[in-house]
């Protein structure tokens, strides 16, 4: 039999394939999804070394540059909102505090900023051949992840310098935090994504919402600060409102954690006329911490689903919108 | 030419594809809100591909030709998958490479080398895989001095080089070429008019895209001509570039 015959044969055996995800309604949808993206995973391994490369290509540091940032910024914090606003006398370990913080909030706000513009960042692959394109988003996360995972080291080793490695139970709220900042910031950057290709404006809007939402989550001052400001303006909703949020609830779980002096009393020095100890009180933690982040866990789902559902419907014309 | 048997089966079913483009003027926020209401206004849409129906069966290779904006491209596209469809359906089976315009999808920013990885993956193949075919694609494309060079450093015959290597080395089924082959030097298109003479022999299914009715002619067993996005000739091919001509006389 000729190669050709055999081919024929072949093909003539293949079911046909659909091409083009029906664009209303019916059939598949996440699962569906999903299904394409493992299918491709070799391909999202290789786009994520791609992004990882590309962004410190031509720079003499390379990717240390992943670590500079963050550690300017503990610096700054630390510096700025700790010694000189004080914020340091009230919260002990005031420095691995605002690096857990800044740790989970860089994956976050990393995510977000570069999901919402990779589609339009690759319009040349996107032009030219098919491929699931929730895989662009998804590269985004890979790549902060890595990043993430280059500063979560130098967090945990901090804590173990310092002696502050937190060992109890609540570092399993660690994995919980991050899985749900997982969860929101890649829902986010799928629905950002394709809206960025229809309205440009939305990448902007973007950095405007996260410096918001940076400073709406008790990064650089804590919870307590919030509670503290709620009782002594006699808004006692405050608190319950800051707390609504996914991202907010997200870090005060992962500062509690890995920041082992925040779950407890700790001595911060002595007071000088009388020479008693002043002491840090414990944080006033959330209550139900963990039923709230397994409610926000499923209505993280929950936004994921309907946003690959609204990604799906408008990915059909990304190539001729591009 | 082709042994197209009598049961040689269907490998892209185009039926009843119809494609619209929307062209809105604005692209943001101010605009659309300036706009609001009369929005209507500042819409164009208008239909690149109307109703196409075509079976095409393994093994054949179809010259797709029209003038200028008679709607080729994007009919590859829409079997390529890159675009959907408005109305209609595609159905498509086997593994498909495709060339289309200039570039074949690479990264600006990435070498050559690292091109041909992200491209070999994208079509189907694995790592292991394309490490096995790799220095195949580098001979082929004759750019082995620049294949540790970013591809925007490229010219576009070195673009095409590259890209056309590859499609041919992941053993498509089916080969979409899109205009593409006619920035290559003239060697280099004769290994291509080669190379897809011998995956004609080896059943492979070509469509193509091409303004020179020489290479039609020597290459396709049936053109389909596109007019305002209508088929308006499907058959033989020395009708079929008639028909062309006659087409380009009645727009
Ligand atoms: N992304 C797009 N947005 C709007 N119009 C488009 C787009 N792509 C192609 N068109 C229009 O569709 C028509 C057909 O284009 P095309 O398929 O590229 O023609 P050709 O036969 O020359 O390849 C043209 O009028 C072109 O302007
Ligand atoms: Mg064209």
């Amino acid at each position: 039999m000729s190669v050709a015959q055999e081919r024929a044969q072949r093909l003539a055996a293949l079911p046909f394939e659909r091409i083009g995800r029906p664009v209303s309604g019916g059939g598949g949808g996440f699962i569906a999804g999903m299904k394409e993206i493992a299918a491709h995973r070799e391909l999202l391994g290789l786009l994520v070394r791609r992004e990882l490369k590309q962004r410190y290509k031509d720079s003499a540091l390379g990717f240390l540059w992943s670590l500079i940032r963050p550690l300017t910024m503990l610096l700054i914090y630390y510096v700025a909102i700790g010694q000189f606003l004080g914020a340091a006398r009230g919260i002990p370990q005031f420095a691995i505090f605002v690096f857990a913080g800044l740790t989970l909030w860089g994956l976050y706000s990393e995510i977000i900023t570069a999901g919402t513009t990779s589609i339009v960042s690759n319009a040349g692959l996107i032009k030219k051949v098919y491929l699931p394109r929730e895989i662009f988003p998804l590269a985004s996360v890979g790549s902060a992840l890595f990043n993430f995972g280059v500063q979560m080291i130098v967090l945990v080793g901090a804590t173990v310098v310092l002696g502050q490695f937190p060992l109890s139970w609540n570092l399993l709220y660690v994995p919980a935090a991050t899985l749900i900042i997982l969860i929101y910031g890649l829902a986010l950057a799928i629905l950002l994504s394709a809206l960025n290709v229809y309205l440009r404006d939305v990448q902007y809007l973007v950095e405007v919402a996260l410096l918001i939402f940076f400073w709406a989550s008790p990064i650089v001052y804590s919870w307590s600060f919030v509670l503290e400001a709620a009782e002594r303006s006699d808004l006692p909703w405050l608190g319950d409102v800051y707390i609504a949020s996914p991202i907010s609830t997200a870090i005060l779980a992962f500062q509690k954690g890995i920041w082992a002096a925040g779950s407890q009393d700790v001595v911060m020095g002595t007071n000088e006329q009388t020479g008693e100890p002043i002491i840090a009180a414990a944080q006033p933690w959330p209550a139900d911490l963990d039923l709230r982040l397994l409610l926000m866990g499923l209505i993280g789902i929950l936004l994921l689903a309907i946003a690959q559902r609204v990604f799906s419907r408008l990915q059909g014309n990304f190539a001729q919108e591009i | 030419m082709t042994t197209a048997s009598v049961e040689a089966p269907v490998v892209v079913r185009a039926q009843g594809v119809s494609k619209r483009f929307v062209i809105r003027k604005e692209k943001s926020l101010k605009e659309r809100i300036v706009n609001f209401g009369r929005s209507n206004l500042h819409k164009e849409d208008f239909w690149a591909l109307r109703d196409v129906t075509l079976d095409i069966e393994a093994g054949t290779t179809i010259g797709l030709v029209g003038a200028n904006g008679s709607g080729k491209s994007t009919l590859l596209k829409v079997i390529g998958g890159i675009i959907q469809a408005n109305e209609g359906t595609l159905e498509r089976r086997g593994r498909m490479a495709a060339l289309l315009e200039l570039g074949a999808g690479f990264h600006p920013d990435l070498t050559g080398r690292e091109n041909v990885f992200l491209n070999a993956a994208i079509l189907g193949l694995s790592q292991k895989q394309t490490e096995q075919y790799f220095d195949s694609i580098v001979d082929f494309s004759e750019i082995r001095d620049f294949i540790d060079t970013q591809v925007k450093f490229y010219s576009s015959g070195m673009y095409v080089r590259l890209a056309f290597a590859i499609a041919v080395h992941v053993d498509p089924d089916i080969l979409l070429v899109d205009e593409v082959l006619a920035v290559g030097d003239e060697p280099f298109q004769r290994k291509c008019m080669a190379k897809i003479e011998e995956f004609q022999r080896e059943g492979r299914t070509i469509i193509f895209v091409s303004h020179s009715a020489e290479q039609i002619q020597s290459l396709c067993d049936r053109v389909v001509v596109l007019s305002h996005g209508k088929v308006v000739y499907d058959g033989p091919t020395d009708e079929g570039i008639d028909a062309l001509r006659a087409s380009f006389e009645g727009r």
